[in-house]
C-alpha cells in the first residue's frame, strides 16, 4: 500500500514537467536576456572605473560616493537636487494622472456600454503613438512659438524670449501624458466591477458628495488606483524621453543623468550605482506602497 | 447609477480632456502642412521631401522589420507561456518557486526601460567581447523587443484561457485528442483573438518603443524613432520630422481602428446573426 | 505486506472481457495533503447497465469518476473497462465519453463540429463523420440547431449537445458527471426520463454521478452509495432503499427513523420505544431502522391487539400534496416520522393535538449497522 510516490506526487512532478517544456523558453528567455544581464549591471555598481569608464577591479565604493555628490572637487548637492526633482515630477505627474482619470473613468461609465470600449479605446490610443513623437508634440504645443506660450507672454507670467517647454511643466505634462492610460486602465477595471449597491445603501447613511465618494466608491476603486499609481509613478520617475526631449538643462531628472554615464561621458560604475539607487527608490516606494495599501485594505496584486 | 447633474459635470470634464489628448499629437499634424520654402499657405512639400528621404525609408524598413520579427517570435513565445501557466502551474503551490514565474513576467513590464536598456547594452557589450557574437546592431534590438513583448502576450493569453471553463481541456482529451491536438485544436483556436492582440500590441509596443532600442542599437541600425529623435537633437523639429510622425501616427490609429472594429465586428455575428435562444420545452 | 492482504481479498473478476463491463479493483487514490479521496473500492458494473455513484459532495464519486474517465490515475488498484486494464491508459486512448456538468462545449465549434469532435480527432474522415453527426443530432432532436455557436443555446440544448457529443462516439462506456444538475426542476424531470429512454435504446453502459437521491432512485438500475472514499452499499435501486445496510445509507437515501437498540431475546429487540417484534434475525446490528410510510395510524381507540403498536400525539403535519407527514410525540417525549399518501383509501387526515395509535410492523424494521 506504501508505493515509492503517491500518484499526486507522480502527477505534481508530470505537471511541472508539461509547465517547463511550454513555459519554459519563454521564462528563460527573460532571464537570460533581462534578469541576468540586469543583475550584471547592478553588480557593476561594485567596481572601479578605468580611464574609459570602463569597470575594473577592485571593488570599491567609490561609485556610491560619486553618487552621494563627493567628488574630486568636493562635495556638491547637484545629484541629491535632480534625485528630489525626479521624486517630485514623478509625484506630480501621478497625483495629475489620478486627478483626471477619476472622471475620466466615470464619464466612460456614465455612457452606454456598447461605446465604452470606444471611448477607452480613444483615451490609450495617444499611448501607442512612439514615445519619441508624442513626447516631441509638448514642443508645439508648449514651445517658445506655440500659442500656450504667447497667452504666458501676453499675461506678463513668462519672459518673452522662453517658452514653456524646455521646463519643469512641460515635463511634469510630458510625463502625465505619457502615463495616463496607465491609471486609467486599472482604475477602470476595477470601476466596472463597482457595487453600486453599496453606493445606493450609502446614499442613504452619508447623505451625498465627497463623503459619499469617500466612504462608497473610492474603497472599492482602491485596487485599481494602487495598480495605477505603480504603473505611472515606477516609469515616470525613471523615465528618460520626456526629460530628454522636454525638460532642457534645467530640468535635469534621474533617468538623463543615468544615461550620461553611459553614453556622453562614459563611467559605467557611477551610472550602474546611480541605478542601484533609483532601483533601491523604486523597491522601497512599492514596499512601502504594499504596506500602505494593505492598511487601507487594497489587496495591491496583480492577475497571475 | 450615476446622477444625471454629475454626469454632465464629467461630460463636462471629459471632452475637453480627450481633446488636450489630441491636441499635441494634431498640432503635429498641423505643422507637417507647412508652405514650402518661399511659399504661402498649406502644402503637402514636407510629405514631398520625405518621399524623396533614403535615410527615412531605411530607418521605416529597420523599424517593420523589428517590430513584425520581434511579435512574431514574442507571440510564439508568449502564447506557450501563457498556455502553460494557465494549465500546468500547481494552484496549490506555496512558496518562492510557484511566485517564481510571475516575478519574472512582471519585471520586464515594471521595470524602467532605461534600466531595462542599460542593462542589455552592458550584456551585450560582454557577450560580444567574450565570445565575439551578438555585436550590437538589429540582432540585439530584437532580442531586447522579444523580452519586453513577451510579457505582454503572455498575459492576454493568460487571461483568455483562464475564462474558460477548465473542463475544455479534459473534454478534449476525452474525445480522443492528445496533448499536441489539444493544443492545435481546441488552444489555438479558442485563444487565437488573444494571440492576434497579443501580436498587434507587440508590434505597438516594438515601434512605440525609443529607450530600449536606442541603448541596443549599433552604429548602423537605425529605427525610426531614432531617427526622429536624432534629427531632433541635432537641428530641432522641422516641417519634415513632423511629416514623418503625422504618418506613425496616423498609421497606428488607423490599424488599432481596424483591429477595434474588425474584433467587435466577429463578436457580433457570433452572437447576434442568429436568432437569441429560446427557451426549450422538453423535445422541440 | 497489506498489498498481499488486500489482493487476497478482492473479489474474483467476473464477467471480464464484455463489452462495456467496468471492474475496480482496490481503487485508491490520495490527494496532495494526504487527503484520501478514494479508497480501496472494489466494484463491478455490468453492460448495459444504468449504474449511479450517489453521495454527498466530497465524497469521492467524482474523483472516482475521473479515474474511469482517465482524468486522473489512481494510487493503487486496478481499473478494468471491457475486461482491459485501464489505470494507466491517458483519457485519450479509452472508449469511453465524459458529460460534464458544465457541458465543457468548445465555444469556437458550432453544434454539428462540436459533436463531430471526437470523430476528428480519431481520423473518420469527413463524409462518414457527417453521416454520423447527423444522425446523431436527428436522434437528439438538435438538428435545428447544427450550425449555432454552442454559446447560443439554452440549457436544456447544451446537455443535449453535450450528451449526443459523447454518444456519436459510440463508446463502450459513458459517463455522466451530474449533467442535470444546473437545470431547473421541470426541464431535468423531462431530461431524465430522455436519458434513461436514449440509454435502454442504445444499450450502452451508463455511469451516472449524482448528490440526489431522488434523481438516482428514479433512474437507476443499480446504485452505489458512497461516503468519506468507501462505498457503503451497492445494489439494485429497491434493495438499498428497502434494506439499507448501514444509518448512512439509510438517511441519505430517503427518510428514516432510527433507534438504538439492545437485544432482548430471539426476534425480540429492546428500543428507546419499549419492546420490538422483528421479523429478521439479529446479526450484529445496533440500530433499528423504519421508513416514515411504513407506519401506519389508526384512531387512539383502536384496540393494541398485535405487537408493535404505540400510543401517540401528533404534533406537526405537513401537507405535501400526494403525502402528508406527521410528527408523532411517542411515551418518554420521542418523536417518529410517519407518512401516509393521501390516497383514496386513506380519507382521513390527523390534525396536530390528535392522539394516535400507531404500528411498526415487525417486517417493516429494518436492522442496520451504524
Amino acid at each position: 500500500m506504501s508505493p515509492a510516490r503517491t500518484q499526486a506526487e507522480v502527477e505534481g512532478r508530470r505537471q511541472r514537467a508539461r509547465l517547463w517544456t511550454t513555459s519554459g523558453p519563454g521564462l528563460v528567455w527573460i532571464m537570460l536576456f533581462l534578469l541576468i544581464p540586469s543583475a550584471g549591471l547592478l553588480a557593476i555598481a561594485f567596481f572601479s572605473a578605468d580611464d574609459y569608464g570602463n569597470p575594473v577591479l577592485p571593488l570599491s565604493t567609490q561609485p556610491f560616493q560619486q553618487v552621494a555628490g563627493f567628488s574630486l572637487l568636493g562635495w556638491d548637492a547637484g545629484n541629491i537636487a535632480i534625485f528630489l526633482r525626479s521624486l517630485q515630477q514623478a509625484g506630480i505627474a501621478t497625483l495629475a494622472a489620478i486627478v483626471i482619470a477619476y472622471p475620466l473613468v466615470f464619464f466612460i461609465l456614465s455612457r452606454p456600454p456598447a461605446v465604452r470600449p470606444l471611448l477607452l479605446l480613444f483615451v490609450i490610443l495617444p499611448s501607442w503613438t512612439n514615445q519619441v513623437v508624442r513626447t516631441y508634440a509638448w514642443l508645439e504645443l508648449l514651445g517658445p512659438n506655440a500659442p500656450l506660450s504667447w497667452l504666458a507672454h501676453s499675461l506678463h507670467l513668462l519672459p518673452p524670449e522662453l517658452g514653456l517647454a524646455p521646463g519643469s511643466l512641460a515635463v511634469t505634462s510630458g510625463l502625465a501624458y505619457n502615463y495616463l492610460p496607465y491609471m486609467i486602465v486599472p482604475l477602470y477595471a476595477s470601476a466596472e466591477k463597482l457595487d453600486w449597491a453599496l453606493v445606493e445603501a450609502g446614499r442613504d447613511l452619508y447623505a451625498a458628495g465627497i463623503k459619499l465618494f469617500w466612504h462608497t466608491v473610492f474603497p472599492q476603486t482602491l485596487p485599481g488606483l494602487l495598480s495605477g499609481v505603480i504603473f505611472v509613478a515606477i516609469p515616470a520617475f525613471g523615465d528618460y524621453v520626456v526629460p530628454a526631449l522636454l525638460g532642457g538643462d534645467k530640468a535635469m531628472m534621474i533617468g538623463s543623468l543615468i544615461s550620461a554615464q553611459f553614453i556622453e561621458t562614459p563611467d559605467w560604475p557611477y551610472g550602474a550605482a546611480l541605478t542601484l539607487i533609483m532601483l533601491a527608490f523604486t523597491g522601497l516606494g512599492l514596499v512601502a506602497f504594499r504596506i500602505f495599501s494593505r492598511k487601507l485594505g487594497g489587496t495591491g496584486e496583480t492577475a497571475i | 447609477m450615476i446622477p444625471r447633474k454629475l454626469g454632465y459635470a464629467l461630460s463636462g470634464f471629459a471632452w475637453p480632456v480627450y481633446a488636450l489628448l489630441y491636441t499635441p499629437l494634431a498640432l503635429v499634424a498641423y505643422y507637417s502642412l507647412a508652405p514650402a520654402p518661399n511659399m504661402a499657405g498649406h502644402s503637402f512639400h514636407a510629405y514631398h521631401v520625405l518621399l524623396h528621404d533614403g535615410a527615412a525609408f531605411a530607418a521605416l524598413r529597420l523599424s517593420l522589420i523589428l517590430a513584425l520579427c520581434s511579435a512574431t517570435s514574442a507571440t510564439a513565445l508568449g502564447t506557450l507561456l501563457g498556455y502553460g501557466l494557465c494549465r500546468f502551474r500547481s494552484r496549490n503551490a506555496r512558496g518562492v518557486l510557484a511566485q517564481l514565474p510571475s516575478l519574472i513576467i512582471y519585471t520586464p513590464i515594471i521595470m524602467p526601460s532605461l534600466v531595462f536598456g542599460i542593462s542589455e547594452l552592458i550584456f551585450f557589450n560582454f557577450v560580444h567581447s567574450v565570445t565575439g557574437f551578438l555585436a550590437a546592431g538589429l540582432q540585439t534590438m530584437l532580442i531586447a523587443h522579444i523580452t519586453f513583448e513577451i510579457p505582454y502576450v503572455a498575459l492576454t493569453v493568460f487571461g483568455r484561457l483562464s475564462g474558460l471553463d477548465q473542463n475544455l481541456f479534459e473534454a478534449s482529451h476525452d474525445l480522443y485528442a492528445d496533448g499536441l491536438k489539444s493544443f492545435l485544436y481546441l488552444v489555438i483556436p479558442v485563444v487565437q483573438p488573444a494571440i492576434i492582440g497579443g501580436f498587434l500590441l507587440g508590434i505597438t509596443l516594438s515601434i512605440d518603443d525609443f529607450t530600449i532600442s536606442f541603448f541596443t542599437a549599433g552604429p548602423g541600425s537605425v529605427t525610426l524613432p531614432i531617427y526622429i529623435y536624432s534629427a531632433i537633437a541635432r537641428k530641432g523639429i522641422s516641417p519634415e520630422i513632423n511629416a514623418l510622425g503625422t504618418l506613425m501616427i496616423g498609421t497606428i490609429i488607423v490599424i488599432a481602428l481596424l483591429h477595434f472594429f474588425i474584433s467587435r465586428q466577429r463578436e457580433r455575428t457570433r452572437q447576434g446573426v442568429f436568432p437569441p435562444p429560446q427557451q426549450t420545452k422538453g423535445a422541440v | 505486506m497489506e498489498q498481499m492482504n488486500r489482493d487476497m481479498h478482492e473479489p474474483p473478476l467476473s464477467g471480464a472481457g464484455t463489452l462495456g463491463a467496468i471492474s475496480l479493483r482496490g481503487v485508491t487514490r490520495v490527494f496532495a495533503g494526504a487527503v484520501t479521496a478514494v479508497n480501496q473500492i472494489d466494484l463491478d458494473i455490468n453492460p448495459g447497465e444504468f449504474f449511479t455513484l450517489l453521495g454527498p459532495s466530497g465524497c469521492g464519486k467524482t474523483t472516482l469518476l475521473r479515474m474511469i474517465a482517465g482524468f486522473e490515475t489512481p494510487d493503487a488498484g486496478r481499473i478494468l473497462i471491457s475486461g482491459r486494464e485501464m489505470q494507466d491508459v491517458p483519457a485519450h486512448r479509452r472508449a469511453v465519453n465524459t458529460v460534464f456538468q458544465s457541458y465543457a462545449l468548445f465555444p469556437h465549434l458550432n453544434v454539428e463540429q462540436n459533436i463531430g469532435f471526437g470523430l476528428r480527432m480519431r481520423g473518420v474522415k469527413a463524409p462518414e463523420r457527417k453521416k454520423r453527426v447527423d444522425a446523431m443530432m436527428e436522434l437528439m432532436q438538435i438538428g435545428p440547431f447544427a450550425t449555432r455557436s454552442a454559446t447560443q443555446l439554452s440549457g436544456g440544448q447544451r446537455q443535449r449537445v453535450a450528451l449526443a457529443r459523447a454518444l456519436v462516439n459510440e463508446p463502450e462506456v459513458v459517463l455522466l458527471d451530474e449533467p442535470l444538475s444546473a437545470l431547473d426542476a421541470k426541464l431535468r424531470t423531462e431530461l431524465q426520463i430522455e436519458l434513461l429512454r436514449m440509454q435502454k435504446r442504445l444499450g450502452m453502459t451508463f455511469i451516472f454521478v449524482t448528490h440526489d437521491q431522488h434523481e438516482a432512485l428514479v433512474m437507476s438500475d443499480r446504485i452505489a452509495v458512497m461516503s468519506k472514499g468507501k462505498i457503503q452499499q451497492v445494489g439494485p435501486v429497491l434493495d438499498v432503499y428497502e434494506k439499507p445496510r448501514n444509518a448512512f445509507v439509510a438517511e441519505f437515501l430517503g427518510l428514516s427513523n432510527i433507534f438504538a437498540l439492545t437485544p432482548s431475546t430471539a426476534h425480540k429487540v429492546q428500543t428507546v420505544l419499549g419492546e420490538l417484534d422483528v421479523a429478521e434475525p439479529l446479526q450484529g446490528a445496533s440500530l433499528a431502522m423504519i421508513r416514515p410510510e411504513k407506519i401506519w395510524f389508526y384512531p387512539a381507540t383502536t384496540a393494541r391487539e398485535r405487537p408493535n403498536m404505540f400510543p401517540g400525539v401528533v404534533r406537526e403535519s405537513i401537507y405535501m400534496g400526494a403525502a402528508t407527514q406527521y410528527r408523532i410525540e411517542l411515551a418518554n417525549a420521542q418523536f417518529i416520522t410517519g407518512v401516509e399518501t393521501n390516497n383514496k383509501a386513506a380519507e382521513r387526515s390527523w390534525c396536530p393535538g390528535e392522539a394516535v395509535l400507531i404500528e411498526l410492523k415487525p417486517e417493516n424494521i429494518m436492522l442496520i449497522e451504524p
